[in-house]
């Protein structure tokens, strides 16, 4: 029988979770995952499945670079199906000449930096890609190779592929308590007492609690819900995710015709509640977004709006690395924009977990970075 | 915000509750704005009842019912109640904001109390050949009689239940013929259905409705009862019912127009979207918001009245809209409400033939969840039986999960069709109650707004 401290137990059955317990399944760990509700139930089940490295902050872009190789090899490597992903192109058009020079200086840092993968096109250009849009851009940055995802599909695909390797899933069951004793974590959870060597805590917006029991020193995370809406079915005029510079709106057809419109707006976290509240009038401002690109969505109806759960941090970065007590790992506060990240990040936490060195600095992700400010 | 979009209380329906409530709050002072979808007052029960006033034909063969509704309708008019019609609610918001739509543009307006008065929709039918053309439910059918003062001759009839036979009976009266008439209701009853049958003493008139509209259909139409295994034929439309009568035998009716019905549940999804809690009504087979003899619903300033509580009847729905319009009266004023015993009483009687009528005409099984691997259960999506079984065999905890698995309930319809067929299955397959099941989470719009409406939201708010 191996030991409880072999075992590690990932907290979370989100994007994040999933995917760190597949990388730690695959490399023949112990891996238990622990989940309150059911797997993807909260923003990794819900989001608007973008999978964009178009418009990352810089030091984001070497975890979101190498997250998109996993994507290319989902079904290869991981055994995700295919079509739960789609790559076509993003494209963030400049509808005004602020959104133009937050483009052009964009591109300009990009380059400074190293990186090739946006580039700038003019409006002729955005035009005979889009051939639908109903207004005149001042050009706009593009992606090849970005595109959508269906969200719970690939989050569900991760903890499968996770289960295939041997790792265990307990789904409705909660972390109350998490405590180091000597060499081992003990977990409390409504099912129980489980012994881990190391915990990986995936907890989304719930990540501070966790931490905080932890005994770690207190982190900056806020709960919000942004919210996304979805309409009928409408032929099909737009083959790409689309996004306005100097804006949040974010744009999608899917497959089946429907619109899917929203991203940046927010409405409050009910946590009590377990669940995000519903604002649909604040979604006002991307509906007129989205009629400005294309007037023909005008007409279409909104079947549904909704909204998740996510943790934000003050930086907009993510919080990935080592805790401050042993054998503790995070990787949360993904700030609406963790999706894509997902499975780099798994495989970085994996890394971590093992005491291996990750293939890319996760110097900017810091626990601790906000030790100072406090 | 606008000058003048706040009101003391809004009230969503303008059917018998909704009325109610707004001549009993207008009069005690406040000021009630109506807000209803339909292009009159009148709700389900009283549709167009102003328009077919001069229409002689229509007070007889909708009968004094119908016409009884008249009054309440004078009564609002010469009220103080603002009525707005034609106006899709379709979200209440934080602080009693109430969303619509109306003439193709959202709006809102801010409430100091509203009222959920939105009624009763029709249990949907999942039996086999139910979405082929030519197949009704039978409240649109009346719904034509009211409302155009025509309906389809020569149509077969299959269900049971209150408005079933009512809606027989009208076609009957406005001379229309009837082919068949194929009752599901049991053929025998129970000894409880007498015990039940006591209090519903206290409303003898509705007892003996039922009677006599029952011995009218036996003698004007070809009347089958106790048929199960009801199934619409058709390939590219229905031709025909087929069944089996009380004996066992196999029928089929030819028919073009076919009207079916397994009674009516509370229209919950403003109720749901708002987020009251509801509770599992084992009786009535649906869900109920949870709210006190008032209508006071688990959020602060939210009322329910009418059918949308739990089905009573038209007669029960005045009262509950006037019981809540009294207790948000009573609250205004800083008084505590009114005599709970008398109002309990009278409340009492007026639902006391419920648990008679409710368990008589419990759906049947095979109404509720499909006999056919083959029939439709999500229509939006097209979804059959075996699809949903499906991804049941997946091992979802409920409803929600589902939609991942199968799409049910993803639809423009947002489950207000399949959330109970699918509840249904999953219990039939899995043994778990039905209230630890629960219900399709209902998202906002509960009614279609379009992109186009909501961005002029903005425009208005940017303009003031
Ligand atoms: C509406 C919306 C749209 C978005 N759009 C995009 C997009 O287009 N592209 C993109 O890249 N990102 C997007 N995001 C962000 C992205 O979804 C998140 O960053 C990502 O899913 C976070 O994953 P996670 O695993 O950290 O968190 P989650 O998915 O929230 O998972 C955390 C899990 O931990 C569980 N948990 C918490 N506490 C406990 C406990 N005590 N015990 C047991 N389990 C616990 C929770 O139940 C939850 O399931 C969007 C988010 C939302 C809400
Ligand atoms: C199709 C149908 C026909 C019926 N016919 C009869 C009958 O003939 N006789 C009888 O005794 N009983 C009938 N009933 C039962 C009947 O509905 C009730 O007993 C009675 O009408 C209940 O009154 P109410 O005020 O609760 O609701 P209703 O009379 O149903 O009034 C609710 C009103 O709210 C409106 N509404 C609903 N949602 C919204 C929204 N989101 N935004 C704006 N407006 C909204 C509806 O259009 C309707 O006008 C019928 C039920 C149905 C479903």
């Amino acid at each position: 029988m191996r030991l409880n401290r072999d075992r590690v137990i990932i907290i979370g059955g989100g994007i994040q979770g999933c995917a760190a317990a597949y990388f730690l399944a695959r490399r023949g760990q112990d891996v238990t995952l622990i989940e309150k509700d059911h797997i993807a139930r909260h923003a990794s089940g819900v989001n608007a499945g973008g999978v964009r490295r178009l418009g990352r902050d810089l030091v984001e872009i070497p975890l979101s670079l190498a997250s998109m190789d996993i994507w290319q090899s989902l079904e290869s490597d991981i055994g995700v199906h295919a079509d739960a992903f789609h790559p076509c192109f993003y494209v963030k058009v400049a509808l005004d000449e602020a959104g133009q020079k937050l483009g052009l200086d964009r591109i300009d840092s990009l380059r400074k930096a190293g990186f090739q993968h946006e580039c700038w096109l003019d409006d002729a250009d955005i035009r005979k890609r889009l051939p639908h849009l109903s207004c005149r851009t001042r050009g706009g940055i593009l992606v090849e190779g970005d595109g959508w995802a269906v969200p719970w599909r690939i989050v569900q695909g991760f903890a499968a592929a996770a289960a295939r390797h041997g790792a265990s899933l307990i789904e409705g069951c909660r972390v109350l308590n998490l405590e180091f004793d000597k060499e081992c974590w003990q977990v409390t959870t409504s099912q129980g007492l489980f012994e881990a060597g190391q915990v990986v805590n995936c907890a989304g917006a719930w990540a501070a609690d966790l931490a905080r029991q932890a005994g770690e020193p207190v982190m900056p995370l806020s709960a919000h819900a942004p919210m996304l809406a979805v309409t009928e079915r409408r032929r099909p005029i737009l083959p790409a995710v689309m996004g306005v510079l100097g804006h949040t709106l974010s744009l999608k057809q899917l497959d089946t015709g429907q619109f899917v419109i929203g991203g940046g707006v927010r409405a409050r976290a009910d946590m009590q509640a377990n669940r995000g509240e519903v604002a649909i009038p604040e979604l006002a401002a991307s509906m007129r977004l989205a009629t400005t690109l294309f007037a023909d969505i005008a007409s279409a109806p909104i079947i549904r709006c909704w909204s998740g759960i996510e943790g934000y941090m003050p930086d907009n970065l993510p919080v990935i690395g080592r805790g401050s007590k042993p054998g503790l790992v995070h990787g949360f506060g993904f700030s609406a924009h963790g999706f894509q990240l997902g499975p780099g990040v798994g495989e970085a936490l994996a890394d971590l977990v093992m005491g291996q060195q990750p293939r890319i600095s996760l110097e900017p992700f810091r626990p601790d970075r906000f030790e100072a400010d406090t | 915000m606008k000058q003048g979009s706040y009101h003391d209380l809004v009230i969503i329906g303008a059917g018998p509750a909704g009325l109610a409530a707004a001549i009993e709050a207008s009069a005690g002072g406040l000021t009630t704005l109506v807000l209803d979808d339909q292009p009159a007052p009148g709700g389900q029960v009283y549709r167009q009842i102003v328009q077919n006033a001069n229409s002689r034909s229509a007070r007889g063969y909708l009968g004094a019912d119908y016409w009884s509704g008249h009054e309440l309708a004078d009564a609002f008019a010469r009220s103080l109640a603002e009525l707005r019609s034609e106006c899709r609610v379709w979200q209440i918001g934080k602080d009693r904001d109430v969303f619509f739509s109306q003439h193709g543009k959202a709006q809102k307006v801010r409430a100091g109390a509203v009222l959920i008065a939105t009624g009763a929709m029709e249990r949907a039918m999942p039996i086999a050949g139910w979405t082929l053309p030519g197949v009704m439910s039978v409240g649109a059918a009346q719904t034509m009689l009211k409302s155009s003062g025509s309906g389809a001759d020569g149509a077969v009839f299959a269900g049971s239940g209150p408005l079933f036979y009512l809606t027989v009976w009208q076609y009957l009266q406005a001379g229309l013929t009837v082919r068949a008439v194929i009752d599901t209701a049991p053929a025998r009853l129970g000894l409880r259905h007498y015990w039940l049958a006591l209090p519903a003493l206290l409303q003898p008139g509705l007892l003996l409705k039922g009677v006599r509209w029952r011995r009218e259909i036996r003698r004007k139409t070809r009347y089958i009862s106790g048929a199960r295994s009801v199934g619409i034929v058709g390939d590219s439309r229905a031709t025909g019912i087929r069944f089996r009568d009380a004996r066992g035998g196999e029928l089929t009716i030819a028919a073009e127009h076919i009207f079916i019905h397994q009674g009516v549940v509370p229209n919950v999804n403003l109720t749901m979207a708002t987020e009251l809690d509801h509770r599992w009504c084992p009786r009535q087979l649906c869900w109920h918001p949870r709210t006190d003899i008032f209508g006071q619903s688990s959020v602060a300033g939210v009322f329910v009245a009418g059918d949308g509580m739990g089905i009573a009847g038209a007669g029960a729905a005045v009262l509950s809209g006037r019981l809540a319009a009294r207790r948000i009266l009573a609250g205004k004023n800083g008084r505590s409400s009114g005599v709970p015993l008398f109002w309990r009483l009278l409340k009492f009687r007026q639902t006391a033939i419920r648990p008679f009528l409710d368990t008589l005409f419990t759906p049947p099984q095979e109404w509720r969840t499909p006999e056919d691997d083959t029939t439709i259960v999500c229509r939006c999506e097209a979804l059959t039986k075996a699809d949903v079984m499906a991804a049941i065999a997946m091992g979802v905890s409920g409803p929600n999960q589902l939609k991942g698995y199968c799409r049910a309930g993803m639809g423009r319809c947002q489950g207000r069709m399949c959330s109970l067929s699918v509840q249904n299955l999953i219990h039939d397959h899995t043994g778990v109650p039905e209230d630890r099941i629960g219900h399709l989470r209902i998202r906002p719009p509960i009614r279609p707004l379009t992109v186009g409406e909501l961005a002029a939201l903005v425009d208005e708010d940017a303009s003031e």
